[in-house]
């Protein structure tokens, strides 16, 4: 059946079996491919992507289950604080391997739209659902520590 | 390699509007392979330059996460005065030019990348140079000390006129290239050395999704595969049937290959989910009996006794008759999965008598041969084409080559290309794990505490025997299990060390730091506790039996950056130091550890490290902090089990690893030694198992030798 998607402004028509998990209609229906596979049962984060702003494991998302919500993607390019956020990974010298860190990306900055200013503790609890196996989760640290998501 | 070994550097006019520069390395192969490809002189690329100015770097060696495509490359723009936030890079596509330290192949192992290629890559550079200043002076008809190169243009210091480098790219095309090329004192280094963030080209791929790894692999009529293992090690398929699987959505073609039974379909989650449709009479055979348990009552008996000699000297008898007190230890450490972020894959197209293949790969040259060998065609006849690797950690190397055996037989003789991707599930249960160990250890103390003999025992599978690296299997030792053991810097007069090495289904592989991830925790560990015999603080007590004076002043140094003398004694708050020789550099390490009931937490790391020279020490402080967080994993949470011949584990809610909450801070000090420039890579994993043990023993007087440690 077709499904209408609205991501990252633009609108999609997919037609696929709406049983179908988000991460793969947007990696092999939209080549989408910035949205990684990394467990397929919502462990590690790398398919992390926002829903109507807060953050969900695309892996274990159903096309059935979001409706008309907005989605957004690593891909998107006009999300001020998503690119303050994809600034300060560069910044502060994150990515290793980099393939967790669209999924990383993508939940700092569903993290930092429910608060602006999220202390030590805030932080690690809001990320301790993505895995990264380069460990790099100092930089991550302090990275969001860095930025201004209030601006 | 030598600098002395490199033959001759040639241009190569491969396209007409750009120059090429590579130059010929003979190949240092194991010493049997040593002869026809030293005399064979085949020029090949490194650097381009585009009659616009546009420069690209060609790397050999994978990036997997390391840095090595930034630091070879800040090698290469340095010398050759590069605009750096400009130039561009492109994996390179196989040939011997790019071959590794090890033998006639390309391989991104053993943290070599930088220690055996930065040197080249400066000549490379530094050759082009002063091509590019040549060309120029002779245009200007002027001499060479007039001209001043900046930022990928050439200046006429007495006119200021200007020159780019793509200006100049159909002057130096007929030029013969330097041989000796002069190379800049570190001084004059504006990247050499300095700190450099990532190239901002990969950065920024890497933060907006562009980044392309194997996965993300696509063209046109491209299919996907998913593959159902055997969950039985060494199992068989007796018959299947696939009849429901075949009649779901989507579902092109189903059919067994060597490691299973492959599904091709129009989408990966098609494929995956037909999986669960088939049915399987297997055979699963007598290791279907075996569990962890029977794997360890096995190892015990080996461990009584005698095995392949790895150390013999003195006379540790004597010694240990003789000795004021003995400490002896056992030691068991699990397998291990490597677990990559992007599970493996490979992607491969069959067009008959070529093919052509993709996948982020650590040994491509081994890669292409596996592809022409199961299509019966040459390995020239095999396009390999290799992508960003989301994770390597040794599993990238695989010597049974698993992921891409499957891959080209599902792709063999079908008219797609098809990615055969694994699931996490098949991560983390198909093997290849750093193996499972157990070593016992023992060490006589003589009445002044110093250590006088030292035996120990080592059981595991081999990793380096039939494979590419079988030459580092001798005399029925392997590499993996006297790395860091038989070579441990003490000054210890008497050693007696012996290895076993059984043997089982389950395939096994180097996994990021190799040997040293079970001999650093039993060298370190010992050593500490004969510290702690002696009575004698255990930095001192290990500077007092070190003569190699980098060890001794990196003791020092983290000693210094972590207040050692000042550390507080506070309850369940401990302190561990450790130090490890590897890959050809030293790293130092204090952990401080909290512990409380059944749990404990890394609070912080001091790492101190000498690798000779920091090319980029802003890599190297990152790599010291992803050493750390990767060997907490295995210090804490990870381990394969098995149970009836199956591994236990499936998914990362099984096989626990590292997550933010257990990062502890890291704080990194550098020594530039100024010795032979040695691996960064893999060099901070091993020290954190003993320093984490040890601390953990500070802080209760309960010393843990198995990994993981279960606090109880």
């Amino acid at each position: 059946m077709t499904t209408k998607l609205k991501i990252d402004g633009t609108t999609y028509d997919v037609t696929v079996d709406e049983e179908t998990p988000l991460l793969w209609v947007l990696r092999e229906y939209l080549n989408l491919t910035g949205t990684k596979y990394g467990c397929g049962v919502a462990q590690c984060g790398a398919c992390t992507v926002l829903l109507d702003g807060k953050a969900v494991r695309s892996c274990a998302t159903n096309l059935k289950e979001i409706g008309d919500k907005e989605i957004m993607t690593i891909a998107n390019k006009t999300d001020p604080l998503l690119k303050k956020v994809q600034e300060a990974w560069v910044e502060e010298d994150v990515p290793q391997c980099g393939y967790c860190q669209s999924g990383q990306i993508m939940n700092a900055t569903g993290l930092l739209k429910a608060n602006h200013n999220p202390s030590e503790k805030e932080i690690v609890a809001g990320m301790n659902g993505n895995i990264c196996r380069c460990g790099t989760y100092n930089r991550i640290k302090n990275a969001i520590k860095k930025i201004n998501a209030g601006a | 390699m030598e600098l002395s070994r490199r033959t001759f550097l040639k241009n190569t006019a491969l396209v007409t509007s750009a120059f090429i520069v590579g130059f010929y390395l003979p190949v240092k192969a194991s010493a049997a392979e040593d002869t026809k490809e030293t005399n064979r002189l085949k020029p090949n690329a490194f650097i381009k330059i585009d009659a616009d100015n546009t420069i690209t770097f060609f790397m050999g060696q994978a990036e997997m996460g390391q840095g090595t495509y930034t630091a070879l490359a800040m090698c290469i723009a340095d010398e050759l005065d590069a605009h750096w936030e400009a130039v561009h890079f492109k994996a390179s596509g196989i040939d011997p030019v790019y071959n590794s330290v090890f033998g006639p192949w390309m391989l991104t192992a053993g943290s070599t990348s930088i220690s055996t290629k930065q040197l080249e890559m400066r000549q490379v550079g530094a050759a082009v140079n002063l091509m590019l200043k040549k060309a120029a002076a002779a245009r200007w008809n002027t001499d060479l000390s007039n001209i001043k190169t900046h930022n990928a243009e050439v200046m006429n210091l007495k006119t200021g006129d200007k020159f780019t480098y793509g200006d100049l790219v159909s002057d130096i095309k007929t030029m013969s290239i330097p041989q000796d090329p002069e190379l800049k004192a570190l001084k004059d280094c504006s990247l050499i050395g300095k700190p450099t963030k990532r190239h901002p080209s990969e950065a920024w791929a890497k933060v907006t999704g562009q980044a392309e790894y194997g996965v993300d692999v696509r063209m046109e009529n491209l299919k996907y595969a998913a593959v159902l293992h055997p969950a039985v090690f060494g199992a068989k398929i007796v018959s299947f049937d696939a009849s429901k699987a075949l009649k779901r959505n989507g579902i092109i073609k189903i059919k067994q290959i060597p490691n299973g039974i492959s599904v091709i379909a129009e989408h990966w989650f098609q494929a995956k989910e037909a999986l669960n449709y088939i049915d399987v009479v297997w055979d699963k055979g007598e290791f279907a009996k075996i569990s962890t348990k029977d794997i360890r009552k096995e190892y015990d008996a080996l461990l009584h006794t005698p095995g392949a000699s790895m150390r013999r000297d003195g006379d540790t008898a004597k010694a240990f008759k003789e000795a004021h007190s003995i400490i002896s230890a056992d030691y068991e450490f699990p397998f291990l999965a490597h677990a990559p972020m992007e599970p493996l894959n490979c992607t491969v197209h069959h067009t008959g008598d070529s093919a052509k293949m993709w996948t982020g790969g650590q040994v491509q040259t081994v890669y292409q041969k596996v592809c022409a060998d199961i299509l019966g065609l040459k390995p020239e006849a095999v396009e390999y084409n290799n992508t960003f690797l989301g994770g390597g950690f040794g599993r990238r190397a695989a010597a049974n080559a698993d992921y891409i055996n499957d891959a080209v037989y599902n792709a063999k003789n079908e008219a797609w290309p098809i990615m055969t991707l694994w699931t996490r599930e098949d991560d983390i249960r198909m093997g290849n794990y750093r193996p499972m160990y157990k070593n016992k250890a023992r060490v006589a103390l003589n009445k002044h505490g110093d250590i006088t003999a030292f035996e120990a025992k080592v059981v595991g599978q081999p990793v380096v025997k039939d494979t590419i690296l079988g030459f580092l299997f001798k005399d029925g030792v392997d590499w993996a299990q006297w790395d860091g053991l038989t070579d441990h810097p003490y000054s210890i007069a008497n050693h007696d060390m012996q290895a076993h090495s059984p043997s089982s289904p389950i395939p096994v592989l180097w996994w990021r730091s190799v040997g040293h991830t079970q001999t650093a925790p039993l060298v370190e560990g010992i050593v500490d506790e004969a510290a702690y015999k002696a009575g004698v603080d255990p930095i001192a007590y290990r500077i007092s039996m070190l003569e190699d004076l980098r060890c001794i002043k990196l003791l020092e140094d983290v000693a210094k950056i972590s207040d050692w003398k000042n550390r507080k004694k506070e309850k369940n708050i401990g302190y561990g130091v450790a130090l490890v020789k590897s890959f050809g550099s030293i790293v130092a390490q204090v952990a401080k550890v909290k512990v409380s009931k059944n749990d404990f937490k890394v609070l912080k790391v001091w790492c101190s490290v000498d690798c000779g020279f920091a090319i980029n020490p802003l890599n190297i402080e990152n790599q010291m902090i992803s050493g750390i967080n990767f060997g907490l994993a295995p210090t804490k949470y990870s381990e394969i089990t098995i149970k009836n011949g199956e591994a236990e584990q499936n998914n990362f809610y099984d096989y626990l690893v590292t997550r933010i909450s257990d990062a502890p801070d890291i704080q990194v000090s550098i020594v530039n030694s100024g010795d032979k420039i040695g691996g960064i890579g893999e060099t901070a994993v091993p020290p954190i198992f003993p320093a984490v043990a040890n601390a953990i023993f500070d802080a209760t007087g309960k010393r843990y030798h198995s990994l993981p440690i279960k606090i109880s």
